[in-house]
């Protein structure tokens, strides 16, 4: 009985161990295998002062998503070890409590600052309190930390509504319009909101604009619930419906499916963000009017350089870039806003010399000549 | 519907009285069911008083069948798996696994990777014949864990949920997959992806005539073997109900006309003037819910008249005396799992086909409808008890809440509470109902 236990333990054992193994020789991105180095690697990292190059602790939230194994774990990592600092990550997986046992274990293994997507902003704050009283600079990386000690690195959000807003309203400043947000209590979603509420405002209120409850959160940032919601906006308005807010790609790829089904598609803008590699060929399809594309690489950079400088002891709000932030929970915090870049067909080669997509990619099925880029 | 009563334990029957409840069973009406439609019924009429007459417009329902076959297929399958006292948590990440595959076979694999080119003729059914059989792997490795193994089905398939949607993403990166190839996104629906008026009317005939023949031919056997037939004139109401209903919903579909943009660009390709009237083009039964239908009837005839769908019911009935009766049980187990991954994977195809793309979050949290749907559909998670049209409905009743809801324009998180309200109660009713007739 014991035996046949401990055979099975064994074996179970080995077999996680091949997965961690096969996972790291497949993606040379991922070698780290962050949460199998954060719970049980022997801590290898020097942990003496700041001179032989920084130690650089990143908490991730999910790593399981795209864009932070594709594109800014490359960016910080290549900026920390350029300047001979070592990179050490760790992956929470939509836990907040694994993401605290991470960054004690991050502070155990001798991080000397900490990058932190946080998985829940209020959970956090104990970590972060007791890293930074530790003294150990901590940077809230694209998702905002409610501490005036800690460093925010984002792209303006705000900044992304207004540009998507900006392109829609240019094309349609009259008509009726539908909004589809993202995850209700993902704080992004509001300032999405926020941001078309700028440049539409006026015309709401002067009734050029109607969105007459045509606005509504969607579960997960799903496009299939996206899709279902925008048809039976376009049932209950009997196909007028003049222009599209979506908050993002995924979303707007649900949208244009279900204008698609009423010979709606490229007769009815609709708005996008996150350069999703799909999303940007139907911009230049034409079927979507505008991606706001915020290159993750750059971001990734801005963290990675702003660690280093963190680590020679800069001070939070004296590091390249930094200006004061008014957070929703009243603090201000000093913060980096990166700009991100609205695409549309107009401006398609930006994305094609960024080396963001391929021109295969982006021109499959677009008629060639037809838009700049193909 | 009669062959499904056929299932349920005859000992809840107890003494007829003379009331409706006797009447229906006398008549040999599954009331559970009639009771579900009577509750789609009042549904279906508020959801249409509070729009204005929104909900019950063709187009509304239209959308609404479509909207429902992808649960639906799968709520029939999880039907079978839940009357066998086991569950299936993965079928959401089955989906997106299955669902990813077979995009990516036909937007970069096929074309790119093995160099064939976009837009070949066999692109679609290679994909789908894929991305089927990965479904049944995936179903039967699960299956032969569960009923080889011994390891508990909740176990397994909370297990399968995590490792199958965590190799969607390491396939690619977890990149949107858009778009697809353009026959293959015909299995999705849309006004293209219909099958039109005249064939609508064909189905529906051919609908009515085997319900007929279905009734003539059971009251033979039933004569032939003494059984008690059913009152004559219950023969004739259940076949004109059955007809009438068929061509009822046969008359929805085709009243829903093509959106005039597309009926403008059909006209022009087919190089006809723009009549004056404008062009009303009868868009008929949507793919996924003729898919859904096929679906639904092969599962009830191997539900209930193949000796697999009765071994299922035998093991859930009690599972020590299956075996004993002489029942493999536990190949009986795998191959609902296997049976499951299969349905997992016609969902994948239609769910992706519709949305012209697949994404890392396909089918994410479809499970919970899924189940939902199975048990609303009287589905008894103490096993043994269970139809098909049940799931079936089960399925519609979730989904006319949910695009009702969205056509009041009430917001998401109002919308779960409301479903999941509606899921409790209507499962604690009738367990209620179930338990004050076995008295």
């Amino acid at each position: 009985m014991f035996n046949r236990r401990l055979v099975a333990l064994a074996s179970a054992a080995v077999f996680a161990f091949a997965a961690c193994t096969t996972g790291s020789g497949a993606s040379p991105s991922r070698s780290a295998a962050p949460s199998g180095a954060a719970t049980s690697a022997p801590s290898s990292a020097p942990s003496g002062p700041a001179t032989a190059g920084c130690t650089v602790g990143v908490s991730w939230n999910n790593y399981q998503e795209e864009r932070w194994a594709k594109w800014d774990e490359p960016a910080i990592k290549a900026a920390v070890e350029a300047a001979g600092g070592t990179y050490v990550p760790a992956d929470a997986k939509s836990s907040a409590e694994t993401q605290l046992t991470n960054i004690e274990n991050l502070i155990s293994q001798g991080a000397q600052v900490l990058i932190i997507l946080v998985q829940d902003a209020d959970a956090i704050k104990p970590a972060v309190d007791s890293a930074i009283s530790q003294g150990i600079p901590v940077i809230a990386y694209d998702r905002l930390i409610e501490d005036e000690r800690a460093l925010y690195v984002t792209f303006d959000n705000v900044e992304v509504g207004r540009m998507q807003a900006r392109e829609i309203f240019k094309l349609v400043p009259k008509g009726e319009y539908a909004i589809i947000k993202g995850n209700n209590g993902d704080a992004n979603a509001d300032f999405l909101r926020a941001g078309y509420e700028e440049i539409i405002g006026a015309a709401v209120a002067s009734g050029d604009i109607v969105i007459g409850g045509r606005e509504t959160y969607t579960d997960n940032w799903d496009p299939a619930l996206a899709q279902t919601e925008m048809e039976q906006f376009l049932t209950a308005s009997d196909n007028k419906i003049d222009a599209v807010l979506s908050e993002n790609d995924g979303m707007a790829g649900g949208v244009i499916a279900a204008l698609a089904a009423q010979g709606l598609d490229g007769k009815v803008p609709v708005s996008g963000q996150d350069g999703d590699l799909a999303a940007l060929n139907r911009v230049a399809l034409g079927t979507q009017s505008v991606d706001v594309w915020k290159d993750a690489r750059e971001l990734g950079k801005a963290a990675g350089e702003a660690a280093l400088q963190l680590c020679g002891g800069t001070a939070v709000d004296a590091i390249t870039g930094a200006a004061p932030f008014e957070t929703p929970g009243g603090n201000t915090v000093s913060s980096i806003l990166l700009k991100p870049i609205p695409i549309t067909k107009e401006n398609l080669q930006v994305v094609l010399d960024a080396g963001w997509i391929t021109k295969d990619a982006l021109c499959q099925g677009v008629t060639a000549g037809s838009v700049g880029g193909c | 519907m009669t062959e499904a009563s056929g299932v349920r334990p005859t000992v809840a029957a107890g003494r007829p009285r003379p009331t409706v409840r006797s009447l229906l069973q006398s008549i040999e009406v599954d009331t559970r069911l009639v009771g579900m439609i009577a509750a789609l019924a009042i549904i279906w009429i508020g959801f249409n008083v509070l729009s204005g007459g929104l909900f019950l417009t063709p187009r509304n329902l239209w959308n609404l069948s479509v909207q429902s076959a992808t649960v639906a297929i799968m709520a029939t399958g999880m039907m079978l798996i839940i009357v066998s006292r086991n569950i299936d948590l993965s079928v959401g990440s089955i989906l997106g696994l299955t669902g990813y595959t077979m995009a990516m076979l036909q937007a970069i694999w096929i074309p790119t990777t093995f160099g064939l080119g976009f837009g070949q003729p066999y692109t679609w059914i290679v994909a789908l014949i894929v991305g089927l059989v990965l479904g049944a792997a995936i179903g039967g490795f699960q299956g032969f864990i569960i009923a080889y193994g011994g390891v508990p089905s909740f176990i397994v398939t909370l297990g399968g949920l995590l490792v199958w949607r965590g190799l969607v993403f390491e396939i690619n990166d977890g990149q949107t997959i858009s778009p697809l190839d353009s026959t293959f996104s015909l299995l999705g629906g849309g006004p293209s992806g219909s099958i039109g008026e005249m064939a609508s009317w064909a189905l529906g005939i051919l609908a009515c005539v085997v319900i007929v023949l279905t009734l003539v031919r059971s009251r033979r056997q039933r004569r032939k073997y003494d059984f008690q037939m059913r009152p004559m004139w219950a023969e004739f109401a259940l076949g004109l109900f059955g007809c009438l209903a068929v061509l009822a919903a046969i008359v929805v579909v085709n009243s829903y006309p093509w959106p005039e943009q597309l009926a403008r660009q059909f006209a022009e390709a087919q190089g006809s003037p723009w009549p004056e009237g404008g062009l009303k083009i009868p868009t008929g039964i949507a793919n996924p819910v003729l898919i859904a239908i096929g679906v639904a009837m092969l599962m009830t005839v191997l539900a209930t008249r193949r000796r697999f769908g009765r071994s299922v019911f035998a093991i859930g009935g009690n599972p020590e005396a299956a075996e004993l009766g002489g029942i493999n049980t536990r190949r009986t187990i795998m191959l609902t799992f296997v049976l499951m991954g299969i349905l997992s994977a016609v969902s994948a195809a239609v769910q992706s086909a519709r949305l012209n793309g697949a994404v890392t979050s396909l089918g994410t949290q479809i499970e919970l409808d899924v189940i939902a749907a199975a048990v609303i559909g009287g589905t008894s998670f103490s096993g043994g008890i269970g139809t098909i049209p049940g799931a079936v409905l089960g399925a519609v009743v979730m989904q006319s809440l949910r695009s009702g809801m969205l056509l009041l324009r009430v917001d998401s998180p109002i919308q779960d509470i409301v479903v999941g309200t509606v899921l409790v109660a209507a499962v604690g009713l009738d367990t209620i109902v179930r338990r004050r007739s076995a008295r």
